[in-house]
């Protein structure tokens, strides 16, 4: 019996957790079997990251085969109060001629930009940037500009983790003192409290 | 395993189920909640509004199904001069409608081709009509500039709005919808037409405001032959 108990409360976990990497799918994956010729959701065609090196923010694209980005579309704008950022350094990319669109410089495969950035508030609020950037697919399909808010990795210090940042952290929080709860409920089933004689 | 052994590992399994949950609902909201940007458009999402829905209808197997309505939506967008002007104007024909944006590379190299196309079939009840999902002064300088004679609509966030009662609700560009003469849509093709398939899409279409195939043999004409010069080229 308890171990069907077990098995349920599992299971409905595994439940709760699956409409998370369900949800609602875009034009280009509706009910399609996929195979090489679909074109690629943006955020895959273009997996973007975003890390913390010294006083500069490092900013990943990984491209997909088939696929470019515009050296020139590529734009970096502060998103947090009193984050300054300097123009930032792109490497080169390569020529691409097209006679409808003239000459321009692409990055395929993978490219990392360095952004120069002071903070003025001294770390009172961890960074965020707002990151513009347009690519195309080589079989002739292109996505308008996107532009992400970006948090770089390592951005929030230990002094600021103590209090949540974003309404997510306190939710996830929340879900893990929850957990423990049930692990708890779990271990204490059939089991007596041992009180002094 | 006696039942303490099986109730801890129990106890570790639903927290880690957990931990694991929360870490990807995390993950899912946390980095790069941005969208794309079109110029001109502002926040809120299309009213897909009007218009029967076939899940099914594309015209490309390979390609994923957008949810392309099963009849020409209403709508209306200003022309070059300004003027509002509805989709309905051209009632009675087929219809060649080509969603593209100035800074696009591959809906440039389409222009060349939409322009022969207008010419080639406009004694045969086809119209070419561009719609424009840019800023009006650049798609007026880059009409001028390549001369296209075929009817162009321009808009920004009310272009949107139609590209997403075609099912383009996060549109890429370019992408062409063909209807017949009486105003049900009989293809969508996302992505750079090209010559071939252009010539597939409009000859099914002529075969049927002819009345030689029904909308439903013609749907499949289309997919199989355009599944066919995939293949072709990639063989």
């Amino acid at each position: 019996m308890k171990r069907i108990q077990l098995v349920v409360v599992s299971g409905l976990l595994l439940l709760l957790s699956a409409p998370m990497t369900a949800g609602a799918k875009p034009w280009w994956m509706r009910g399609v079997d996929s195979n090489e010729t679909d074109f690629l959701p943006p955020d895959v065609a273009f997996r973007l990251a975003a890390h913390l090196d010294g006083d500069l923010i490092k900013v990943r694209w990984v491209i997909a085969d088939g696929y470019y980005l515009y050296r020139q579309k590529i734009e970096v704008r502060p998103e947090s109060p009193d984050l300054q950022v300097q123009a930032p350094q792109l490497p080169k990319g390569v020529m691409k001629t097209d006679p409808y669109l003239g000459t321009q410089e692409i990055y395929t495969q993978q490219v990392e930009i360095a952004v120069p950035y002071t903070r003025i508030d001294f770390g009172a609020h961890p960074i965020q940037i707002k990151v513009t950037y347009q690519g195309c697919a080589e079989a002739g399909l292109c996505y308008p500009p996107i532009t992400k808010v970006v948090f770089p990795a390592s951005a929030i210090k230990p002094a600021e983790t103590t209090l949540p940042s974003h309404p997510w952290e306190g939710m996830a929080i929340l879900a893990g003192v929850l957990a423990f709860l049930l692990a708890g409920l779990v271990l204490r089933k059939g089991r007596k409290l041992d009180t002094p004689a | 395993m006696n039942d303490r052994a099986l109730r801890i590992a129990a106890a570790a399994a639903v927290i880690l189920v957990c931990i694991w949950a929360g870490a990807r609902f995390y993950l899912m909201r946390v980095p790069g909640h941005g969208d794309m940007d079109v110029p001109g458009a502002q926040a809120g999402a299309p009213d897909p509004s009007d218009a029967a829905t076939s899940e099914s209808m594309t015209t490309d197997p390979a390609w994923p199904h957008p949810k392309v309505p099963a009849r020409l939506p209403t709508f209306s967008l200003n022309d070059l001069e300004g003027r509002p002007t509805p989709i309905v104007r051209w009632q009675g024909k087929s219809l060649v409608i080509n969603f593209w944006a100035t800074w696009c590379a591959p809906c440039r190299r389409e222009i060349p081709l939409l322009k022969s196309v207008a010419s080639e079939w406009a004694g045969r009840d086809i119209a070419v009509v561009g719609i424009a999902v840019d800023y009006r002064d650049k798609v007026l300088d880059f009409a001028r500039e390549f001369k296209i004679d075929y009817p162009l609509l321009i808009g920004e966030q009310d272009a949107l709005n139609v590209a997403a009662k075609f099912g383009m609700d996060s549109p890429a560009f370019p992408f062409t919808v063909f209807t017949d003469r009486r105003g049900e849509v009989v293809a969508l093709f996302v992505g750079e037409l090209h010559r071939p398939q252009a010539d597939l899409i409009l000859s099914v279409v002529q075969n049927l405001n002819q009345g030689i195939v029904q909308l439903p043999e013609a749907k499949r004409a289309i997919a199989d032959g355009l599944a066919a010069l995939l293949k072709n080229r990639a063989g």
